[in-house]
C-alpha cells in the first residue's frame, strides 16, 4: 500500500455526504456492482480526531487507526479495515464525539 | 413577539384580585399622587414591559412589589430572582428573545449587574435598568445620593461600551423619561440606565398620567425558535481579534449616533445668567430654590440640568461657558460629574462644587451661599449682546443645536447630518478660538 | 434486479441538526458525544423550531456553532437565570441550558438551585468532567479527592480544597426539581442509558412538568492527562463518587419525599 500523508475530502462522495467511502452505494441494482463486497459503514474521515474511543468499543475489532496517513484536522483517522467482519452493532457510533459514522445494516442473503 | 403571555396555572392560583387604584383612577383624574418607585413601575407597565425582574433592595423595594403586583395582573411576567446578578441574567433571556424588560436595584445590586450590563451591550440587548441611587460605598445608607455616576456614565462593566444614562429630576419626568429610555433602548439595541436617587424614589408627588404606551419594534436578531428561518445566535463573544475589533467599530458607532440624537438637557434663567448651576436629579431640584433665593438678593443665576448624562451634553454647556463668570456644580456625591463639567467647559470658566455625601442632600441655604462665594471670587465677563431666548429651553438634538453666539453658516461639516460630536466640537473651538474676532458674542 | 430486502436499512447517521462540522473540541472529549445525543433527541422529538438553548462560559461556549438552533449566551454560571428569563416569556419554547462542572456547580449554585426551587420548566444538561478544561485542567467542584489538576498540583487534600460537591443530589432535594438523573458515558451500553435519560427529561419539560436535570459523567482526556479510552475507562471511578442512575423522579414517585431515593438504574 502507497503510503499517503494526506488523505483529502472525502466528504464528497457519491451520493452525498451519505454515501459511503466504498465504491458501491447501497442500493445498487446493477449485477456488476452488487458483486461488491457490502460495507456497512462511512466514515467522515475529515472530522476524525484520531481518538480511538470506537477502536476500543469495536467488538469484532475490525477497526483501527491509520498509522501513516493524517486527515486534514493533522489527526490520524479510523479506518474499517475488515469490512466482512463488522456486525452493524452501531457501538462505535455511540462512542465517538465526532459523529463520524453512518452505518447500514447487512442485507440479508435472499 | 406575542402581546399576551400564557399564565401557567400555578401563577393563577396566587394572583391577587385587587386592582391598582392610582392606575384606574389615574386615567380618570387630571394628576395623582404617586410614590416615585410605583410610577416609574406603572410607566414600565403601560409603556409595553413584558417582564420585569428584581431583588428587594432600600430604596427600591416599592417599584419591584409593585410589579409584584401588577404584572401578573396583565399576564406578564414578574421574577423575584435570588440575586441581582440572576435578575440581569433573566432580563438578558427574556430581552434576548424581544420582550420589553425592565430591571431595578440599587448601588450594591447594581455592582454586581456590571458583568451583565456588559454582556447586554456586547450582544446589543434592549434593556431599561433602573437604579434608585443610595449612599456608598460599600453597604452605606439607603439615603438618597449620586454616587453611581461615574458607575453608570463610565460603562460600568467591562470593555468598551457606553450606556445611555437619563436622570429625571421629578416623579413625572421620571415617568416620561421611562418611555423614552425603551424607545432609545430598542432603536439601538442597548441598554438604558434611568438614575435617580432615593428621594425620587420614594417621594410621593402629582403626577400627570400621561404613561405613554409604545408599539411594538420588528427585529431581525432576537431568538424565539428557529422555525421557517436559519437559527440565530445572540452573544457578545467574537474570539477572532479581527471580528472583535469590528463589532467594537460598530458599537462606537452606535454611541456617536447616540450622541448626535438623544442627548437631553434643560436650562433655567440662563439667558441672562452670570453663574450657572450645573446639577441633575434631586440636586436640580434644591439648585432651583437656591436660585430663586439669590436672584430675589439680585445675584444672576441659572441653571443647566443635564437630563442625559451620557451622552453628556457638553457642547450645549460649553457654548453657554464663555457668557458665565462661574459655574456651580451641585451633587449628591464627592464630585463626579465634575469631571464632565471641567472637560465641557475646557478651563474657559471657573468650575466650583458643592456636594453631600452618605445620603445627605444639599439645602438650597448652603447652595445660595456656594452661589454668592463663587459671585465673589470671580470677575464678571462682558454682557452679551444677542437676543435672549426664552428662559425655559429643553434641547433634545444637543450636539447639533445652535449654541448661541455661534453663527450656523461657520460650521462647515459641524453643519451636515452626519456631523459628529467632534466636528461639532471643533466647529465650536474654531468659533471661539477665531483670531481678531470678538469675543462678546 | 434487487428487491427491496436487499436494500441496506441504515441505522445511523449524524443527526440532522447536529451541523456538519469539524469540533474544537479535544480528541476523546464528552462534549461531542452529549452534543450528538441532545441533536438525536432534537430530531427525534421534531424540537429544532422550539427550542431556545443557554451557552454557557467554558469549552462548550461554541456549542453554538454546532447544534442548529436558537441559542443565547451566558454569562458564566448564569445559564439558569438566562432560561428562567426565556421560559418567563416564551411558554411554547423548549429551554435547555448546556453546563459544565464551573458553569453549573461553582460560579452558577444559587442560579441552578433557585431555578429548580422555582420549578422553572426547564432541562439543564450538565456535563461533570471533574475540571475546569477550558482554562487549563483546573480544580472544580466535582474534582475527585486526591485527583491531580492544574490547581491542586499535589492531589486534591479536603483540608485545603475540601470535598466533591454533590450538587445533582442537593438539587434532588429541591421540590421544583421533577427529574433528576445522573447518566455516564462510560461504554456504549451508558450512552444508550443516558440518552434515555435525556430524552424522560425532555419529556417533562414538554409534557408541562418541573425542572428536570440530567448529569453526565464525561471525560476531559487533556485535563486528567489520560488518553482519551484511559479516560472512559476512568468514568468508572468517578462513579464511585457520582452514582449513576435516577435520583428522583417526582413524576414517577421515585424518591419522593424530603429524601433522594437511593439511586437505581434508568
Amino acid at each position: 500500500m502507497s503510503v499517503a500523508p494526506i488523505i483529502g475530502v472525502r466528504g464528497d462522495r457519491p451520493g452525498g455526504a451519505r454515501g459511503p467511502i466504498a465504491a458501491s452505494p447501497p442500493g445498487a441494482t446493477n449485477a456488476a456492482i452488487s458483486a461488491t463486497p457490502f460495507v456497512p459503514l462511512a466514515i467522515a474521515i475529515d472530522h476524525c480526531k484520531g481518538c480511538g474511543l470506537c477502536v476500543a468499543a469495536c467488538p469484532p475489532g475490525v477497526l483501527a487507526l491509520e498509522t501513516l496517513a493524517v486527515n486534514r484536522l493533522g489527526y490520524h483517522p479510523v479506518r474499517l479495515v475488515d469490512a466482512a467482519g463488522c456486525t452493524s452493532c452501531v457501538r462505535c457510533a455511540r462512542v465517538c464525539p465526532d459523529a463520524v459514522f453512518t452505518i447500514w445494516a447487512r442485507p440479508r442473503e435472499a | 413577539m406575542p402581546q399576551t403571555v400564557e399564565r401557567p396555572a400555578r401563577l393563577v392560583e396566587s394572583e391577587r384580585t385587587q386592582r391598582a387604584p392610582a392606575a384606574r383612577t389615574a386615567r380618570a383624574r387630571t394628576r395623582v399622587l404617586m410614590k416615585g418607585n410605583e410610577a416609574i413601575a406603572e410607566a414600565a407597565i403601560q409603556a409595553g414591559c413584558d417582564a420585569y425582574f428584581g431583588y428587594p433592595i432600600t430604596p427600591q423595594a416599592e417599584l419591584l412589589e409593585w410589579m409584584a403586583r401588577r404584572m401578573p395582573e396583565e399576564g406578564r411576567a414578574f421574577v423575584q430572582a435570588e440575586s441581582e446578578i440572576a435578575a440581569i441574567a433573566m432580563g438578558l433571556g427574556a430581552a434576548a428573545t424581544g420582550a420589553r424588560v425592565m430591571v431595578s436595584s440599587s448601588g450594591p445590586g447594581i455592582s454586581l449587574m456590571a458583568e451583565g450590563m456588559s454582556y447586554l451591550a456586547g450582544s446589543e440587548v434592549p434593556l431599561v435598568l433602573v437604579n434608585i441611587m443610595r449612599g456608598g460605598p460599600g453597604l452605606g445608607s439607603i439615603g438618597p445620593a449620586q454616587g453611581d455616576y461615574f458607575q453608570a456614565t463610565r460603562g460600568h462593566g467591562h470593555g468598551d461600551y457606553r450606556v445611555p444614562v437619563l436622570a429625571p429630576s421629578s416623579i413625572e419626568e421620571a415617568v416620561a423619561l421611562v418611555a423614552d429610555a425603551f424607545e432609545i433602548a430598542e432603536r439601538y439595541r442597548t441598554p438604558v440606565i434611568l438614575l435617580a436617587d432615593g428621594l425620587i424614589g420614594q417621594a410621593m408627588e402629582p403626577v400627570r398620567p400621561s404613561f405613554r404606551a409604545l408599539p411594538r419594534t420588528t427585529t431581525d436578531w432576537t431568538v424565539g425558535g428557529a422555525a421557517g428561518r436559519p437559527p440565530r445566535t445572540v452573544r457578545s463573544l467574537h474570539l477572532e481579534p479581527e471580528e472583535l475589533e469590528v463589532h467594537n467599530q460598530h458599537l462606537q458607532e452606535k454611541y456617536r449616533e447616540i450622541e448626535r440624537t438623544e442627548t437631553r438637557w434643560a436650562g433655567e434663567a440662563l439667558d441672562d445668567a452670570e453663574v450657572a448651576v450645573v446639577a441633575y436629579g434631586t440636586a436640580a431640584r434644591v439648585a432651583r430654590t437656591a436660585i430663586e433665593r439669590v436672584r430675589a438678593d439680585g445675584l444672576a443665576a441659572g441653571l443647566f440640568r443635564p437630563i442625559s448624562l451620557w451622552p453628556f451634553p457638553a457642547t450645549a454647556l460649553r457654548a453657554r461657558a464663555p457668557r458665565l463668570r462661574a459655574i456651580l456644580v451641585v451633587e449628591l456625591s464627592a464630585g463626579q460629574m465634575i469631571d464632565d463639567v471641567r472637560l465641557a467647559v475646557e478651563g474657559r470658566v471657573p468650575v466650583f462644587f458643592h456636594g453631600r455625601t452618605g445620603g445627605m442632600v444639599p439645602s438650597p441655604g448652603a447652595v445660595a451661599g456656594e452661589l454668592a462665594r463663587a459671585w465673589a471670587l470671580t470677575e464678571p465677563r462682558p454682557a452679551p449682546d444677542e437676543v435672549g431666548q426664552a428662559s425655559r429651553t429643553v434641547g433634545r438634538a444637543g450636539a447639533r443645536a445652535t449654541p448661541a453666539g455661534v453663527s450656523p453658516g461657520s460650521w462647515g461639516a459641524a453643519a451636515s447630518p452626519d456631523a459628529t460630536q467632534h466636528d461639532v466640537d471643533e466647529a465650536v473651538w474654531r468659533e471661539r478660538h477665531a483670531p481678531m474676532k470678538d469675543a462678546t458674542r | 434486479m434487487t428487491s427491496a430486502a436487499a436494500v441496506p436499512r441504515l441505522l445511523f447517521e449524524r443527526p440532522t441538526c447536529l451541523i456538519d462540522r469539524a469540533t474544537h473540541y479535544c480528541p476523546g472529549c464528552g462534549h461531542g458525544i452529549v452534543h450528538r445525543l441532545i441533536a438525536e433527541l432534537v430530531d427525534e422529538l421534531a424540537l429544532a423550531d422550539r427550542t431556545i438553548a443557554v451557552a454557557p462560559v467554558g469549552c462548550a461556549v461554541l456549542a453554538y456553532d454546532y447544534l442548529a438552533f436558537d441559542w443565547v449566551e451566558a454569562p458564566h454560571g448564569r445559564a439558569p437565570a438566562v432560561a428562567t428569563g426565556i421560559r418567563r416569556v416564551r411558554p411554547e419554547a423548549f429551554v435547555l441550558t448546556y453546563q459544565g462542572d464551573g458553569d453549573l456547580a461553582a460560579i452558577g449554585t444559587a442560579e441552578i438551585v433557585h431555578a429548580a426551587a422555582r420549578g422553572e420548566r426547564i432541562t439543564a444538561v450538565f456535563v461533570n468532567n471533574g475540571v475546569y478544561g477550558m482554562t487549563g485542567g483546573q480544580m472544580a467542584p466535582t474534582t475527585l479527592l486526591g485527583q491531580h489538576t492544574t490547581s491542586t498540583p499535589t492531589g486534591r487534600d479536603p483540608v485545603l480544597a475540601g470535598f466533591p460537591l454533590p450538587i445533582t443530589e442537593m438539587l434532588a432535594l429541591v421540590p421544583g426539581s421533577d427529574y433528576v438523573a445522573r447518566g455516564s458515558l462510560v461504554d456504549p451500553g451508558a450512552i444508550g442509558k443516558l440518552k434515555a435519560m435525556l430524552r424522560r427529561a425532555f419529556e417533562v419539560q414538554l409534557g408541562g412538568g418541573r425542572f428536570s436535570l440530567v448529569e453526565v459523567l464525561a471525560t476531559c482526556p487533556v485535563g486528567w492527562g489520560m488518553t482519551p479510552q484511559e479516560a472512559v475507562d476512568h468514568l468508572s471511578v468517578v462513579a464511585e463518587t457520582y452514582p449513576l442512575g435516577v435520583i428522583v423522579d417526582r413524576t414517577k414517585g421515585i424518591g419522593r419525599g424530603g429524601t433522594p431515593g437511593p439511586s437505581r438504574e434508568a
